[in-house]
């Protein structure tokens, strides 16, 4: 339909439905829904990342979080994992540590020379995706995946298992943080994709029995670094 | 639930006689009520699904000491962008063309289906992997794919069973939840090399494998939304299967429809719904996948659709936005107050006839289909208000089906002579003390003695028989109160005698 004819008529119908508007209470703060993460932030999110299904570890440093990782990796057989360029990735040495287990890391991204069919099936057959996060919200145990060169989003989404590495200073308290933190992407690059990830792959369709997996990742893991 | 009663004694003389329940589209609601109501399996279905989801969206609410503050928020949200909501499109449109995608208007369901099946065509796609929508149920998108020879498959878990089983969602968020494990395990048989076993997770297992394959060879995705920011030209799509990722992820086009009054101003709006819909819809604080989806991927990303394309659709929603029933335009789907309402629990999902159900159903598809043809749906509902108490944006949806029934009288019996000329006289005695003292003295001297035993009336005359047809109406005291007081006042404080007060029997 004719796009100004279309606009016109939400114009019209908007106005006519001023007269129709409900009372509320325009008093109510954005403060009153705030919940935070506590005194203690990452613990407020281990805490929410496990209710939703998460396995969740919280670790002194960066050295005992690839620890953690390698025991992940053992635990599912992994021999390919797919994982983010990214500086977190890069600064805990997680590519050296999984190449001196012989397991093979790949980058979610394409590779030189790659075509889109053999991209699709190297990332479908990967075990482990490893991945860091843009955030971490206490409040809702959420993940915040922003899509930027290097951070694909279906490291998180193809193999089986996503293991996400968190460092202290991704953890926000709130939602609400959350966004705030988004706000100053907003006007200039603004990614085509982010993603909020609160748990393992979950379906209730059959009866409201609780299966999970059923597309993505069955294993949901978040390792934190407090320091 | 007095009027499911009704509906269900009705249904019986309706059965007896033919009716040709083909003449009108939405008829069933009487006949399909009663079936639901003597399946088994579906009580069982629709019991399970108020102990769980709708304790858990109590439960939630509860144990979250904003969540009034942020449902009267969300509310206000939606009520003020509604306003102005041709501002917020066009803000809407300018920022979807500035990260590279195209929005198209909908005036119609007709006319979605055309813009949808032309880009289709345009691009050269020939199969399509959808994520859960309403609005695409709405407009009837599926067949019409499929009539252009486009393979279309359904890829939210209950959605595919339910594409598979040939049916239609009988609710909001748990498509499926009609039928039993058995049931989805013969389903899904048919298109298996061996019969599964009715086991939830195997059948998990055995749609994630089939429909894996069919990600990976879609040219296209197509996904409603749940909200559309303005400000950002972010299509947001809430799940917890991450279907919608796959879906906007892999095929190369993704078209998204939305009714036009999904679009909030400002990505800071979001977090207040967010911090409301799953916990009404599940009673999970966040759905397991949120995904914030603004355009193509861009230059140096791997992965995302090289298209973008966003769909907006009116089909009558401009003609409820000017209207009284505007309030109903603030819905986002969540399908709390199905899980909350008797009514719905009672009768499920396919009862309404409509693609939307339960009381928002009620409201809904009589706006969009037509309001003579589903007269029985605004009565269905015992007015109850759970379903109000469970709404994240506070809908008074009791209020709204008054409304609907306002106008069905309207539009069904006129302002009748003989109900108008009762209604006067009426006045007349209420507004003239000797009028209303004369009215009361014969009612309790002529009804209330004769019936003084029952105190009801089994039965009452011509058009009023309507009433006592299927229950019975309280019969006026034998003495009116003024009688008494001018007796006993003096001897006050005391209870009055029992049987002076006509109500009370349930
Ligand atoms: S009317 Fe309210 S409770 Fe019902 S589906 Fe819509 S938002 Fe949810």
């Amino acid at each position: 339909m004719n796009r100004d004819v279309f606009l016109k008529r939400v114009r019209t119908a908007a106005a006519a439905g001023r007269s129709y508007r409900v009372t509320t209470n325009d008093r109510v703060e954005r403060a009153a829904g705030y919940v935070g993460g506590g005194p203690d932030p990452i613990a407020r999110f281990a805490e929410q990342a496990t209710a939703a299904g998460g396995q969740v570890d919280v670790v002194d440093d960066p050295a005992a979080g690839v620890a953690r990782l390698l025991q992940i990796c053992a635990q599912h057989s992994a021999r390919e994992c797919i994982a983010w360029d990214h500086p977190l990735v890069d600064r805990w040495s997680v590519r050296a540590a999984l190449a001196e287990r012989g397991i093979s890391v790949a980058s979610a991204g394409v590779l030189p020379g790659e075509d889109a069919a053999t991209r699709r099936r190297r990332l479908l057959s990967a075990d482990v995706g490893v991945t860091s996060v843009g955030f971490a919200a206490a409040e809702t145990g959420s993940l915040a995946m922003i899509d930027d060169g290097g951070c694909d989003t279906v490291a998180s989404l193809l193999p089986p298992v996503h293991v996400a590495l968190v460092s202290h200073e991704q953890v926000v308290a709130d939602l609400f943080d959350l966004f705030d933190a988004l706000e100053s992407r907003k006007s200039a690059d603004w990614p085509s994709s982010v993603v909020f990830i609160t748990g393992p792959s979950k379906t209730g369709d059959v009866e409201l029995k609780l299966t999970t997996g059923v597309h993505g990742p069955k294993h949901w893991h978040v390792i934190v670094s407090r320091s | 639930m007095a009027d499911l009663d009704t509906v269900a004694r009705e249904s019986t003389s309706h059965d007896g006689g033919a009716v040709d329940f083909r003449a009108r589209e939405h008829h069933e609601f009487l006949v399909a009520s009663r079936q639901a109501l003597e399946s088994a399996n579906l009580q069982l279905a629709l019991a399970r699904l108020g102990d769980t989801l709708g304790q858990r969206n109590r439960d939630a609410y509860a144990a979250y000491a904003g969540s009034a503050a942020m449902r009267e928020l969300a509310r206000g949200i939606k009520d003020r962008t509604l306003a102005e909501l041709d501002q917020h499109l066009e803000a809407l449109e300018a920022s979807v063309r500035r990260n590279g995608g195209e929005v198209h208007y909908a005036a119609d369901a007709a006319d979605a289906r055309a813009i949808v099946l032309e880009l289709l065509k345009r691009r050269g796609c020939r199969s399509v992997v959808k994520s859960k929508s309403m609005t695409t149920e709405e407009i009837h998108l599926n067949p019409a794919l499929q009539a252009a020879g486009i393979e279309t498959v359904e890829s939210d878990f209950g959605e595919y069973i339910i594409q598979l089983a040939g049916q239609r969602p009988s609710h909001l968020v748990a498509p499926a939840v009609h039928l039993t494990v058995g049931e989805v395990a013969e389903v899904l048989s048919r298109h298996a090399p061996e019969p599964l076993p009715a086991d939830a997770t195997a059948l998990a297992q055995f749609a994630r494998g089939q429909l894996r394959a069919k990600f990976a060879a879609a040219d296209a995705g197509i996904t409603g939304a749940n909200f559309a920011v303005a400000e950002t030209g972010t299509v947001v799509v809430v799940e917890n299967e991450g279907n919608a990722r796959f879906t906007t992820t892999l095929p190369r086009v993704h078209i998204a429809i939305a009714g036009i009054e999904k679009v909030i101003p400002r990505l800071a709006d979001l977090p207040v719904f967010l911090k409301i819909l799953a916990r009404a819809a599940t009673g999970q604080t966040m759905s397991i996948y949120t995904s914030l989806l603004s355009g193509p991927r861009r230059a140096g990303q791997a992965n995302g659709p090289e298209e973008f394309h966003l769909v907006l659709l009116d089909n009558g929603r401009t003609r409820i936005l000017e209207g009284p029933l505007r309030e109903s335009l603030f819905c986002i789907r969540c399908g709390a107050c199905l899980n909350a309402c008797p009514v719905y629990r009672a009768v499920g999902g396919h009862a309404y006839g409509g693609v939307y159900a339960g009381p928002i159903g009620a409201v809904l598809t009589p706006l969009y289909d037509g309001l003579t043809q589903n007269e029985h749906l605004p009565h269905a509902s015992s007015l109850c208000g759970a379903c109000q108490a469970a709404c994240p944006v506070k809908i008074a949806i009791p209020e709204l089906l008054i409304k609907l029934r306002d106008r069905l009288h309207e539009a069904q019996h006129g302002s009748g002579m003989l109900e108008s000329l009762a209604y006067r006289t009426w006045g007349v005695l209420l507004r003239s003390a000797l009028g209303y003292r004369v009215a009361t003295w014969l009612a309790s001297r002529a009804l209330g003695r004769s019936q003084a035993s029952s105190r009801w009336l089994r039965w009452l005359p011509g058009a009023l028989g309507g009433w006592t047809s299927s229950r019975d109406f309280p019969a006026p005291a034998r003495e009116r109160f003024r009688d008494w007081w001018r007796r006993e006042g003096d001897r006050a404080p005391a209870t009055p005698p029992r049987g002076l007060d006509s109500g009370g029997r349930a």
